[in-house]
């Protein structure tokens, strides 16, 4: 978008500017929320847990600022072709992003919960699966700086490898639970934790799909790999 | 030049109060005083039509009278009238009209419609420029070579002629103007139903410039009411009752220009009573014009 | 443009038993432009045209000022022929007929292709006087057929309603709306195939024209229309099919629905966002 020229009238380009900035303001908030918020699960941290819910009410008012701005502009400027899809997907990305910064905010509270116990088994899959999330969320929100389509493709096959993790998570904590009752309250919390992690790198895949309209003009296949097989996992105890 | 710069004050030294006041004082009076010339002209002017039109009414009136109507002329003393004098005005503007309108008319078409800008057209419309402001005098000599000698002797209809080749340049020009003015939209949409180029132009462009072709006419029948000098060499006149075309025929121009030099009292009051009814019939004619076009004006 | 294409050809114009007079299929294409060269003396207006019509559908013709459209809409109807030094190359063909033939009648051809005007143009007449001007042209009704049939142009151009009662009145006393209704009604009176529009709603108020664009809308299920407008929210509101002319050239044309939400040309995206370099 750097190569074609400007909008005879400035004014113009300067509210796609600002509903840009506004867009990126908005996904640097919602990645250090989610930064926080594994770092609290890792590290017991309470006070980033805490942080994390604070900075919530920032992310909804400025998806609230986006959503009349986008309105206006659609009735004040009539806009057409890479324009008009470039502001209904700040719309919908920036849902995307305040669905993130509220599940980011779960994970936070349930954080404080969970550092009351002291758990035997190791959270190494979920501290991978929080880098990798945190990564495609990094990724994105670059991309919706720099509009790169490219970027966006990749973010929206990554997220393969965070359903696996996740998959995986979810037989190994089933697997907690079923050996030692005392575990089904830390594991719950556990499940719910790794479920919104997996929903976090959802909805980024769901803003890469949007950026990838807005900057294209043609929609990503429909086939995307969903990998979520939770919903069909059973595990049975072994007799 | 961005819209966010604001406009710096202009260049040059400010400006002095006093040096305005000043000149602001001169243009109101020069203001005034053009207004109280062009009034003063306009004054001059209405005085000098109003004496004209009160001289013709106050000398003219005075010799009105039923016999005016029902007499022709007849030598001085027997209570003659002028009644072959307007009969032969009357035939005479009404066949010069109705020769040379159509002439104009179908002129005019071609220089609005088929010849535009050619060599040709331009030639034409030369030609009729200079013949609207020949002298008419060169008119009736010209008809004179052509009608009279030839054939041995003045005629009602060599005055005809020569009206109407007074008319042919007036319809010309009103014609060509008035088409030109219609706009080039009304054309192509007649043309885009698919209507062939004569049909366009008879039932398109002279219904829309009709207006304006009907006053071209009136004004050349007032013009051609009034002439006497082409008259005096083709129909020369005619102290008789005569209607015939073939046979000299008196006409009120010719008839004023007879009687108004006379020694005779009787005959210069007719002479009198003549200019005053040229003078109402072309000022009837023009009215009648103005109104007709300002009544289908505000339909 | 789905539901264009499912439509059967029993809905056709149906008033008093009378029909448009083309029986043709749809997503035929009616009018075929094939390497169109245009000429105003030495200057080249209109560059390789390649354009095709598709039958009983709106096909809107965008572009900035001087681009050609109005120029390639004149040609359709041969209206250039009216000023000398302007010519035309190629191919326009119509049912395998190529209209730019010297040979054609260009009087039949007019009846068959009809043209609105950015300025209303009503004749110096009365209004029932306006409509049957251009079908005494070309056909000889008696008076019954003629008041039908100028009843149903009037109908057909949203104007019976207005008009019924003063049909013997002038029609300059008109409004401007109602002035262009009537020249469309009169150029469907002829029962066209093709309607053109150059402009037909730039002098017009905003109330005027949403009335005609429904017009445009009803009219379009039994004529094929070409619309040239200024205003591409007009192009986006009523065309089927969109092309986008530059400079003489047709750089893009596509499906509306399309042309403004992804264009393929780099021109197109940046003529209809308002971003000309």
């Amino acid at each position: 978008m750097s190569d074609t020229p400007d909008h005879v009238v400035k004014s113009y380009d300067q509210e796609l500017k600002r509903l840009r900035n506004m867009m990126t303001q908005m996904g640097g908030i919602v990645e250090s929320q989610v930064a926080l918020a594994a770092e609290a699960i890792m590290h017991r941290d309470a006070a980033s847990a805490t942080r994390v819910v604070e900075e919530d009410p920032k992310v909804d008012a400025l998806e609230r600022e986006v959503e009349a701005f986008v309105i206006r502009m659609l009735a004040l400027r009539q806009p057409v072709a890479a324009d008009l899809r470039h502001i209904v997907a700040a719309l919908k990305i920036t849902g995307d992003l305040e669905r993130i910064g509220d599940y980011a905010a779960n994970v936070a509270k349930r954080s404080i919960v969970l550092a009351q116990f002291s758990l035997p088994y190791s959270l190494a899959g979920l501290a991978h699966m929080a880098v990798m999330v945190q990564g495609q969320l990094k990724s994105i929100i670059d991309a919706l700086g720099d509009n790169d389509a490219d970027k966006a493709v990749e973010v929206w096959r990554s997220d393969q490898v965070v359903d696996d993790i996740y998959n995986a998570i979810f037989r190994e904590l089933i697997t907690y639970m079923m050996e030692d009752p005392r575990n089904i309250t830390p594991c719950t919390h556990l499940l719910f934790i790794a479920k919104n992690l997996e929903r976090i790198g959802d909805h980024a895949t769901n803003v890469a799909e949007n950026l990838y309209y807005a900057v294209k003009g043609e929609s990503l296949p429909d086939s995307r790999p969903k990998g979520d097989t939770s919903a069909y996992a059973v595990v049975r105890p072994r007799e | 030049m961005s819209a966010t710069t604001t406009m710096r004050t202009l260049p040059g030294p400010a400006k002095n109060q006093a040096v305005s006041r000043a000149l602001g004082r001169r243009r109101y009076r020069m203001n005034r005083l053009v207004k109280v010339l062009c009034v003063a002209a306009t004054v001059l002017g209405i005085l000098l039509l109003a004496s004209i039109l009160l001289t013709l009414v106050w000398r003219g009136a005075a010799g009105l009278s039923v016999s005016v109507f029902t007499q022709s002329t007849r030598p001085p003393g027997s209570n003659g009238g002028l009644l072959n004098a307007i009969v032969g005005t009357l035939i005479q503007t009404g066949i010069g009209t109705l020769v040379g309108t159509p002439i104009g008319l179908m002129v005019g078409t071609y220089l609005a419609e088929y010849g535009r800008n050619s060599a040709m057209a331009n030639a034409v419309r030369f030609v009729s420029d200079v013949l609207l402001s020949a002298p008419s005098i060169l008119i009736g000599l010209f008809i004179y070579q052509l009608c009279v000698e030839p054939f041995g002797g003045f005629s009602g209809i060599a005055g005809c002629l020569a009206l109407a080749v007074i008319v042919i340049p007036i319809v010309v020009r009103t014609t060509e103007d008035m088409l030109q003015l219609i706009a080039p939209s009304l054309r192509e949409a007649a043309v885009a139903l698919g209507a062939p180029k004569w049909k366009v132009i008879v039932l398109i462009c002279y219904r829309a410039a009709k207006d304006g072709i009907v006053t071209g006419i009136l004004l050349a029948v007032a013009r051609i009411a009034g002439e006497t000098a082409p008259l005096l060499f083709t129909s020369l006149g005619n102290l008789n009752w005569s209607i015939s075309l073939a046979q000299p025929m008196a006409s009120l121009p010719v008839t004023i220009y007879q009687y108004a030099g006379s020694a005779f009292e009787d005959w210069v009051q007719l002479a009198w009573v003549g200019a005053l009814l040229i003078t109402v019939g072309v000022l009837a004619t023009n009215i009648l014009a103005r109104v007709a076009l300002r009544g289908r004006r505000a339909s | 443009m789905s539901e264009a294409m499912s439509r059967t050809q029993d809905q056709q114009a149906n008033f008093g038993g009378m029909h448009a007079r083309s029986n043709s299929n749809l997503n035929e294409t009616r009018i075929s432009i094939r390497n169109l060269d245009f000429y105003y003396g030495s200057n080249q207006a209109l560059k390789h045209i390649n354009l095709d019509f598709p039958n009983r559908q709106v096909t809107g013709m965008i572009g900035p000022s001087g681009c050609g459209k109005s120029t390639l809409l004149r040609v359709l109807n041969r209206m250039y022929d009216l000023y000398p030094g302007q010519r035309a190359t190629g191919e326009v063909l119509i049912d395998g007929e190529n209209i730019i033939d010297p040979s054609v009648d260009l009087n039949a051809l007019r009846a068959r292709i009809g043209m609105v005007f950015q300025k209303p143009t009503p004749f110096p007449m009365t209004i029932y006087d306006n409509i049957a001007f251009g079908v005494k042209l070309h056909e000889k009704l008696s008076k019954a057929e003629m008041d039908e049939r100028v009843e149903w142009s009037l109908t057909r151009g949203a104007l019976w309603g207005e008009v019924k009662d003063r049909l013997n009145t002038s029609a300059m006393g008109l409004s401007g709306g109602q002035q262009q209704r009537l020249c469309i009604a009169r150029t469907i009176a002829v029962r066209p195939e093709v309607i053109l529009l150059d402009e037909p709603t730039s002098a017009l108020d905003p109330i005027s024209t949403l009335k005609i664009e429904e017009l445009i809308d009803e009219l379009k299920n039994d004529f094929t229309i070409a619309i040239v407008t200024h205003n591409m929210q007009q192009a986006a509101r009523c065309a089927d099919q969109v092309a986008f002319f530059y400079l003489g050239e047709m750089v893009e044309v596509a499906p509306a629905g399309q042309m403004f939400t992804a264009p393929k040309e780099r021109r197109t995206q940046e003529y209809i966002t308002g971003r000309f370099g």
